[in-house]
């Protein structure tokens, strides 16, 4: 019987180590994309780090595609059964803010002062930070040198303005067999994203700074002009092409010139010879670059709100930060020694991280596929000759209140 | 007078058995649709509060283009059932003919059918593509294009290119199951009607497609249901544009409930499409029970 009481007792008590060793709580996390891309080893070691510190925490990151990521966080957020942390597209954080379902960042004045200010504008809303830059894009305008030398342009001079974009599209169209200018319009994110690049150039915006929509403007109009003007000199059909469709058309050498972030220069072959300017200046405008950015948001009920800030915050750490932009290949959030670094072993991202003072945040808006809907159907108007580009302006303006 | 024969005591038994049953299906169909018309009268949204908005998503529904998608939706299901059905009742006529390899040839139509709809759906948007497609490519060393066209840009080649995907999905289903209902045809018919030196066109129009008729009407009811709540074809290959040109019901329904997160509307649009889906089942029951009242369905 003694023996019998000792050995329940064992048990019992292995049992207890058990649960207190495992018993740690599981923190849900979601990221979109998938587990193969080179900063998710960087942020998995950054993880494992954070966990030793926090041992009543495991961290359990669910990798969930493009395509369905957002959505999903925002449905699970809700339906009341949210994620403690997601990777959300910072344009999402004010509809998300504004039906209290994550909570304010809360940081030091040297952590905010850490960020370029236009940074920190994609992520701020009614004077509080909605989440943490996690990645960054600044765009520029890429040109093929070799099909530039082959319509007889210089091929170490890209285009600087509206009217030398144009000029060098068309005889790119007519002295080659590709396309002058690749253009996206389909019904997309990004085919608005590359809209809006051209549109910041030119002086214009969607929302003012006091957040009221102020899309119907000269400079939108004439922005859109340009997209009329381009459409002969680009590549069939652009209802059909994406930005990714697009870089297809760039790696094959099918489209002379068109507006993308860095990493275009790992999606085309080697041996495509390109040149970067930033994005050309419209004639009411100077060069300038749509600000995007993605961002860490801390969602509200999930009973772990503490736990999830801190792992937010020490993800998005500048040191910790600039590993994983580096290993990604993204815009680095911050400036610094490392930046410097990175100019000096790459030239190529200069223009890419001067033009950062000069850029636009993403709109904030309340129902922001609303938005993308109405610029999108715009741009298709247009390119489709169904609407003159003052009235897609207008009717886009008219339809973006609803999404404010 | 005989007296009244006792009263048979009621056999609970079977009602009981009934039970779970019952259950099950007022939990995953009447409590969800029921959930549905309650939202559809409310402004859900991400927001946790709501509000009773009473007939006001139905005005905005309305309001907004929807008069304009529920005809879309009809122009697309008639587009495509039609073609699915002569195709596929030309197919079974093939099928059915006694050749060699007509054992090979049915399995060979499958395909369509068998491959996941994702897979086949992404192959067709490949096939569209203008600069690397094959359609474009072949027109073009047909001489029939004298450039790349971008079959998805436009609006009716969208249109059409989602109604021919649609065709090429569904069309394996109905060819099989109308070479069933050919099988079932009794052989004396044609027999009897070849010795009376009726020609094969003949024969076909005046035995088979009587016979096969009932067939005919049940999967055209039920092709015409599926195509009207075909989401995955339209959505991978336009995601419902160019300019809103291939949004159908069920498009605009997930636009509006999952990607704008209006749940109220979308909820509002999920009551039209269960009304227009009841008016076909019921349409479906009210044949079904007319041929089965002439002993044509057994």
């Amino acid at each position: 019987m003694k023996k019998m009481t000792t050995l329940l007792g064992a048990a019992l008590l292995a049992s207890t180590a058990a649960t207190s060793a495992f018993g740690a709580e599981t923190l849900h996390m979601i990221m979109c994309g998938d587990d193969t891309t080179p900063g998710i080893p960087v942020q998995q070691g950054l993880i494992s780090d954070w966990e030793k510190q926090n041992p009543d925490f495991k961290v359990e990151v669910e990798f969930v595609p493009w395509g369905q990521c957002q959505e999903k966080s925002m449905t699970l957020a809700a339906a009341g059964n949210p994620a403690a942390l997601s990777y959300m597209g910072s344009r999402t954080l004010k509809q998300l803010a504004k039906n209290g379902l994550i909570i304010p960042m809360d940081l030091t004045d040297e952590e905010k002062a850490s960020y370029a200010a236009p940074i920190l504008g994609t992520v701020t809303w009614d004077g509080k930070i909605w989440g943490l830059p996690r990645a960054f894009s600044t765009k520029a305008l890429f040109y093929n040198k070799k099909l530039f030398k082959e319509a007889g342009l210089d091929p170490e001079k890209g285009p600087q303005t509206f009217d030398e974009l144009l000029a060098d599209a068309k005889v790119i169209t007519e002295k080659t067999d590709a396309a002058g200018y690749a253009m996206a319009g389909a019904s997309f994110d990004n085919s608005m994203h590359q809209f809006l690049n051209l549109v910041y150039s030119n002086g214009g915006q969607v929302i003012d700074a006091d957040g009221n929509i102020d899309f119907d403007s000269a400079n939108n109009v004439q922005t859109m002009e340009l997209v009329k003007n381009l459409v002969p000199y680009a590549e069939p059909g652009p209802v059909a092409y994406n930005r990714g469709k697009l870089e297809t058309l760039m790696g094959e050498e099918k489209a002379a010139m068109m507006i993308d972030g860095h990493w275009l220069y790992d999606r085309v072959p080697a041996d495509v010879d390109m040149g970067v300017v930033p994005v050309p200046a419209g004639p009411m405008g100077k060069h300038s670059s749509l600000l995007i950015t993605d961002s860490l948001a801390v969602f509200k009920g999930s009973g772990q709100e503490d736990a999830a800030m801190s792992l937010a915050k020490f993800l998005t750490s500048p040191d910790h930060q600039m590993a994983y932009d580096i290993a990604e290949g993204y815009t680095p959030i911050r400036g610094g020694q490392k930046v410097d670094e990175l100019l000096a072993k790459d030239p190529s991202w200069k223009p890419f991280i001067d033009i950062i003072p000069a850029g636009g945040p993403e709109p904030f808006v309340t129902d922001y596929v609303s938005m993308q809907d109405s610029i999108n159907e715009a741009l298709q108007g247009v390119i489709l000759g169904e609407v003159d580009p003052k009235e897609a302006i207008e009717t886009a303006a008219e339809n973006l209140e609803d999404a404010q | 007078m005989s007296a009244p024969a006792p009263k048979k005591p009621v056999d609970w038994f079977p009602y009981l058995l009934l039970l779970p049953a019952l259950a099950v299906t007022l939990i995953i169909v009447a409590w969800p649709l029921a959930e549905t018309v309650r939202l559809s009268f409310t402004d859900a949204s991400m927001n946790p509060v709501t509000h009773y908005v009473g007939l006001e998503n139905y005005q905005k529904m309305f309001a907004r283009r929807f008069p304009e998608v529920i005809g879309r939706t009809f122009v697309w299901m008639v587009f495509s059932v039609s073609l699915k059905l002569l195709i596929g009742l030309y197919a079974a006529v093939l099928l059915n003919a006694a050749v060699p390899g007509r054992t090979l040839a049915r399995i060979l139509i499958m395909p369509p059918w068998i491959v996941p709809v994702a897979i086949g759906v992404f192959i067709w948007g490949w096939m569209y593509n203008g600069q690397f497609g094959m359609i474009s490519g072949l027109a073009q060393r047909l001489g029939l294009l004298s450039g790349p066209f971008e079959f998805l840009a436009y609006k009716n080649a969208a249109f059409l290119s989602t109604v021919v995907t649609d065709v090429w999905i569904g069309t394996p289903l109905v060819a099989v199951y109308l070479l069933a209902a050919m099988q079932g045809v009794p052989r004396d018919l044609y027999e009897a009607a070849w010795t009376d030196g009726a020609s094969r066109f003949y024969r076909f129009r005046r035995i088979t497609l009587p016979l096969i008729m009932p067939a005919i009407a049940t999967m055209s009811l039920l092709s015409a249901i599926w195509t009207f709540n075909s989401f995955d074809i339209i959505w991978i290959l336009t995601e419902g544009g160019p300019r809103n040109a291939t949004t159908t019901m069920i498009i605009d329904t997930y636009k509006t409930a999952i990607s704008r997160f209006h749940y109220g509307e979308g909820a509002a649009r999920a009551v039209m499409i269960v009304i227009f889906l009841s008016l076909f089942s019921a349409l479906y029951f009210a044949l079904i029970r007319k041929l089965s009242s002439r002993g044509d369905v057994k």
